[in-house]
Order: C-alpha cells, then sequence, then structure tokens
C-alpha cells in the first residue's frame, strides 16, 4: 500500500537520462553544471515534496506558487522595511507559510470545498495579497536595494566537499549549495515522518480510503488540514531559497511553480488516486525535469521542445500511474471472483 | 506471498522495458532533433568540432518574455551575429520569470558562453548572476532595462529624456492644464524608475498646471492597461491625458477610450515605437510614443559584443560599466511618416 517500485526505476530513469546528456550535450557533465542543477533545482524538490502530501489524500495544493510569493514579501518587507534580524525574519516566514497552507486544509475540511477549488481561491487571494503588502510598491526605492542579511542571503552558501576531502586534485566536484543540504534534510525528515509514525501511516489510510479511515477512528480532518499546513511550509522554505538566491521577493515570484511541483510529485510515483507514494519520487522527478530542461537547452533544442518533452513525461506518468490503478482493480476483482 | 513476488518481478519487468524504450526515444531525438547532418561529411549525429576550423564563440539572448521589442532585438543581434561565421547563437525565454533567467544564466556559464545579452526580469533578482558572469570572464551586455551589479555595457533606449519629451508632447496636446494617468510597470526594474521620473520632471518643467491623478501598475499589459484604466476614469471622468510607459499599455488605454467614444478628447501617448503604435498613430487614435529603431538596438549591442569577445577583453577589465543612450524621435501624426519600413519592428 505505501510503496510503489517505480522509485528503483524512475531512479534508474533517471541515471539513464542523465547519462545521455552527458554524451551527447556538450558540458553538460561538469562539475559546474551539476552545481547549477543543485542550485536550481533543489527548491523545486522541496516544493514537490511539499505538494506530494496532499496528492497522497487525493488532493492538490495549486496555491502553493502564491504561498511562495507570499512568504517572499513577508521576508522582503520585514527585512528591509521592519528592519528585523534575519534569524527572526526565518522562523516567521515560515510560520506564515504554514498558516497559509492550514488555511488551506481549514477551507476544504471545514466549508467541505474540493481542493482544486480552495486552493485555486486563495492562490488568487494569497497573490493579491502579495500585491497589497508588497515593500517594493509600498517604499519604490527599496525595489532596487538586495537583501543583505546574513541569516537570509546566507542559505545561498556552497560548501567545497572536494576539498574538505582533500580529493579536488584528483576530481572536480560540485561546490555543493547549502539548499541541496536543506532538501535533503527534510527528505529524510518526511520520509521518517511517512514510514515510522502513526501519523504518516494515518495520512497512506486517508489517502487510500478516507470512509474507511473515518470508521477506524482517524481523525481525518486534522490529517488533511496537517498535509495542506506541510505544503505551505515546504513553500516558506521554498522561498526563503528563492529570496536567497535573488536577493530580493518579487511580487510575481513563484508564478506557475504549482504546475511544475506537481509534475515532478507525479513523475514520482505520488498517485493521483491516492495513499501511494514516497518522498524519493518527487525528489527524483524535480531533478529529472532540471536535467531535461539544462540538457536540451546545452544541446541548443527551443524551449518549446523542452516545454513538449516535459509535458509527454508527465502524461507517460500520469498513463503509467493509470496503467497501475487499473491493473490492482482487475486483481482484486479477480481475487474477489468478480468480473471488471 | 508468491504473488506478490511476481507481481513486483512483472512491475520491474515493466519499468525495465519502459527505461529501454524511453532511452532509445531520447537519444534518438537527441541524435536526431539535435545532431543534424555533417553537410561535408554526409555524417549523422552530434559532431566533433573539425579541429583545423577556427575557435567557435558562444553568444546568447535571455529575453524577458517573448514580445515584439525583444524579437526585434534578437534579429538586430543576428543580423550582426551571422556575418561573423564563427559565433553560435541562442534565443533563451525567460518566460518573465527572475528564477528562470537566474537558471538560464547559470546553464550559459557553465557552457563556457563568450557574452550574454539581458534584458532582467528584475534588476536586483539578476545582479548575483551577472557578478557570476563576471568572474567567469563572460561580458554581460543588458538591454533597456540595467541591472543593479555593473556589468561590461549596457544599451537602452533613452528612456529618461525620452519620457521628458513624451510630457512635453502631451501637455502640449492638452493645452498645459488638466489630469493625467501613468499606466506603470511593476516595481523592481530601473526603466520603469527612469520612464516614469523623466515624465514627472518634464511635466514640472513644461506644463507644470498639469496634475498626475493616478500612477497604477498595468504590467506591461493590453488587458491588464484596459482593466486598469478603465477604474481609473471611473473615479476621474474628467481625466484629460494618459501616458503608458510602454506602447502595450498605451493601446490598451487606446481600446478604452474607443469603447467610451474618448478618442480624439483623450491624450494618449505610449513610449517604444512599436509598429502596432505607429499604426494607432497614423489612424488618428494614440496621440504619440518614442520610437526607437531596436533593430539597431540589437546591432549595436551585438557589436559591443563582437568586439569584445574576439579582442579576448574579459569583463573583468572593465574599470566601470560602458553605456549608450539609442537615439530616438516623438512620433506624432506629424513626424510618424518619416519612420521607414526598414526601421519598424
Amino acid at each position: 500500500m505505501y510503496r510503489r517500485p517505480a522509485s528503483f526505476a524512475l531512479l534508474a530513469f533517471f541515471a539513464v537520462t542523465v547519462g545521455l546528456f552527458c554524451l551527447f550535450a556538450p558540458n553538460f557533465a561538469t562539475a559546474s553544471n551539476f552545481e547549477n542543477l543543485m542550485s536550481g533545482f533543489s527548491f523545486f524538490a522541496i516544493l514537490a515534496m511539499g505538494q506530494a502530501f496532499p496528492i497522497l489524500l487525493r488532493g492538490i495544493d495549486l496555491s502553493i506558487g502564491a504561498i511562495v510569493a507570499l512568504a517572499g514579501m513577508v521576508a522582503f518587507d520585514l527585512t528591509m522595511i521592519s528592519q528585523v534580524p534575519g534569524y527572526v525574519v526565518l522562523p516567521l516566514v515560515l510560520i506564515a507559510a504554514t498558516s497559509a497552507g492550514t488555511i488551506n486544509g481549514i477551507l476544504i475540511v471545514y466549508l467541505r470545498l474540493q481542493p482544486f477549488i480552495a486552493t485555486l481561491a486563495t492562490l488568487a487571494a494569497y497573490r493579491g495579497l502579495v500585491y497589497a503588502i508588497s515593500g517594493r510598491l509600498l517604499v519604490p526605492k527599496l525595489a532596487t536595494t538586495p537583501i543583505t542579511d546574513p541569516w537570509i542571503v546566507g542559505i545561498e552558501t556552497y560548501f567545497d566537499i572536494g576539498g574538505a576531502l582533500g580529493i579536488s586534485d584528483y576530481i572536480k566536484l560540485p561546490w555543493f549549495p547549502l539548499s541541496f543540504f536543506l532538501m535533503i534534510a527534510i527528505l529524510i525528515a518526511f520520509q521518517i515522518l511517512l514510514h515510522s509514525t502513526k501519523l504518516g501511516r494515518d495520512i497512506y489510510t486517508v489517502g487510500g480510503n478516507q470512509e474507511a479511515a473515518r470508521l477506524a477512528g482517524i481523525n481525518t480532518r486534522r490529517i488533511t488540514v496537517i498535509t495542506y499546513a506541510i505544503s505551505g511550509f515546504c513553500a516558506g522554505v521554498a522561498a526563503l531559497v528563492l529570496v536567497a538566491r535573488l536577493t530580493t521577493a518579487t511580487e510575481a515570484l513563484g508564478t506557475g511553480m504549482e504546475l511544475t511541483a506537481i509534475s515532478a510529485a507525479v513523475i514520482g510515483g505520488v498517485s493521483l488516486q491516492g495513499g501511494i507514494g514516497s518522498m524519493f519520487g518527487p525528489v527524483i522527478g524535480a531533478f529529472l525535469l532540471g536535467v531535461v530542461l539544462i540538457g536540451l537547452t546545452l544541446l541548443g533544442a527551443s524551449q518549446y521542445v523542452q516545454q513538449i518533452l516535459t509535458g509527454a513525461i508527465l502524461l507517460a506518468a500520469i498513463c503509467y500511474d493509470r496503467f497501475l490503478v487499473i491493473r490492482r482493480q482487475r486483481r482484486t476483482a479477480a481475487n474477489m471472483g468478480l468480473s471488471v | 506471498m508468491t504473488e506478490e513476488i511476481k507481481n513486483s518481478t512483472n512491475d520491474r519487468r515493466h519499468f525495465l522495458k519502459g527505461i529501454a524504450l524511453g532511452s532509445a526515444a531520447l537519444s534518438g531525438a537527441a541524435v536526431g532533433l539535435f545532431g543534424g547532418t555533417n553537410a561535408s561529411t554526409g555524417a549523422f549525429g552530434v559532431q566533433q568540432a573539425n579541429a583545423a576550423a577556427p575557435e567557435r564563440l558562444k553568444m546568447a539572448f535571455i529575453k524577458y518574455a517573448t514580445d515584439t521589442v525583444s524579437s526585434a532585438w534578437s534579429k538586430g543581434i543576428e543580423d550582426v551575429l551571422t556575418p561573423q561565421q564563427i559565433i553560435d547563437y541562442k534565443l533563451l525565454d525567460g518566460q518573465a520569470k527572475a528564477e528562470v533567467q537566474v537558471s538560464l544564466m547559470d546553464t550559459l556559464i557553465a557552457d563556457g558562453t563568450s557574452a550574454i545579452f539581458l534584458q532582467p526580469v528584475d534588476s536586483v533578482a539578476l545582479a548575483p548572476s551577472i557578478q557570476k558572469a563576471k568572474r567567469a570572464g563572460i561580458a554581460v551586455i543588458t538591454l533597456n532595462i540595467d541591472a543593479t551589479e555593473a556589468h561590461a555595457a549596457h544599451v537602452e533606449m533613452n528612456h529618461y529624456f525620452g519620457a521628458m519629451d513624451i510630457a512635453k508632447a502631451l501637455g502640449d496636446a492638452m493645452g498645459g492644464k488638466g489630469d493625467v494617468a501613468i499606466l506603470n510597470a511593476p516595481p523592481g526594474i530601473i526603466i520603469r524608475d527612469l520612464r516614469t521620473n523623466g515624465f514627472v520632471d518634464g511635466l514640472k518643467k513644461h506644463h507644470p498646471g498639469i496634475k498626475i491623478v493616478a500612477d497604477q501598475v498595468a504590467e506591461w499589459s493590453r488587458k491588464k492597461a484596459q482593466d486598469v484604466l478603465g477604474t481609473i476614469l471611473a473615479a476621474n471622468p474628467n481625466l484629460g491625458g494618459v501616458y503608458g510607459v510602454n506602447d502595450a499599455m498605451a493601446l490598451g488605454a487606446v481600446d478604452v477610450a474607443k469603447d467610451k467614444g474618448l478618442i480624439g478628447k483623450l491624450v494618449i501617448f505610449g513610449n517604444d515605437g512599436e509598429t502596432g503604435a505607429l499604426e494607432s498613430i497614423a489612424a488618428g487614435e494614440l496621440t504619440g510614443t518614442q520610437f526607437t529603431d531596436v533593430h539597431q538596438q540589437g546591432r549595436f549591442a551585438a557589436s559591443a559584443a563582437v568586439v569584445l569577445a574576439s579582442g579576448m577583453v574579459p569583463a573583468t577589465a572593465f574599470k566601470k560599466q560602458g553605456h549608450l543612450l539609442m537615439p530616438y524621435v516623438i512620433a506624432t501624426k506629424e513626424t510618424v511618416g518619416q519612420i521607414g519600413p526598414g526601421q519598424r519592428w
């Protein structure tokens, strides 16, 4: 119920794709390119992991791009207008983003709205709120001033692991961005949460069959709110990574990122039918999209070809998910002596 | 239990088949789509560079988004780069997202690009990437939108002084009095400040009797400008003039003026000088715009890049950022005919 063998196969497909680009794309197999991949797509992996939680519950969170912008603007306003120190800003931003996610969950649970509708509405509301609180609009001079607080911009720090291990004379390793380690830490924490805690087991149970979970005594409302809060929290972390990378926050930050995060999660084997998927899949899915985008750019392919190929990979992942669902239904029916 | 193992094995088998097919498709695509055929040898696929051939240079333009201005710049850039015979040129779409532009910058830096033409989505957000490119010795030439990090050169329309001239022409057309609204760009871009400040200063200097009653963001968009101006007109029914900081927003204002029967009453000026705006001026709808030959702007930027790259001048050699302001014309119904078909974009 919890696992899908896709993770290993997806990893193999990822490795094959990387291998092909290493062979054919000029300058793909370079340390600096892998550094770019890590710094440019770790935040997508974080977003995809967050998105996986609502999908595990047969839901969806369309508002994460807007939450990224909202959290980014909270960081900007607190740092640039209120002059709040970075070590205070960091938790406040995460609280703001988690609260935005929690509101999504509350709307879904207590107003009984479809997740698609609820998060579509909050997407618009949160994006509007970004413009309303934008320090760049309120104090135009700040729009062209970078954030310099070391706690914020320090997130965009790189570590020379090769140098630290004393192997840089033999092999040129990429410098690892802090955002990559953040992503790994979140991956480990969520993987433990899903597979070694009651909360994780409840999430899979509710995602597999909400009514059965309710009858089994699981507080499905609480679980739903928690998953959307986790999605918001991940958007907050991604926002901090982005703000550190850009040294500012724009009103349009995160636009369209929800679609990339959903794609990465689905490509990573998180079933849209709920109840199936792990945290490794969305991470591999996000980096797979990154590899394709960077590889094709280096090959000189049109960005429209990149979009078509990304769409094709997503479509293949959805079709495969559907294929597994139908096969599972047939087997269940066969075991019960029914015909489907 | 045995059934589960069997199912798991089948799953893996399906996936391995999928991987094999996917890999074959991807490699086929990579070789077929991107490799091409060598005209001289007839060999198929991705070719290694001929050792005897001169070293090829890579240049790329990361545009803000797909629009007429950046397409015209790219054409001007290609006009200069193509005859050099040794330059591989790429046009990349920033999709109006700073994070996309940053990622593209990283990729180009890793790819050993000699020069990058850039129209930043945000002047601050692209600064760290420009700094990284500079450290790699890559010349970055920005077009129209400057960055807060100094770089090789900035080639721009004459935003500030052009906007001052627009203010004068708009004020003249309004008879030196009345209310005007500005349809503005989003904040965070220096061009916005230059085009706005130039206009405001121009009104102060030439037409102090004209009052700015609204300054609202319409995000460079014709559609958005229609919505924003509709709201402004509801609050200011006696509005006499509109200044769109680009032509798309000014043409959005023209759409509203047409709907409300205000053509001839509402003085509307744009900025840029795209063909649609010039045609609208000739038709007596848009009052005027600042016209810049952006093909020429692209050629100037490309010329600078070729000289720097072929002369092996590293980005770090610059003591200060180079700066080039483009010549311009304030196009009105009286002057629009002077702009030739070859200059229009």
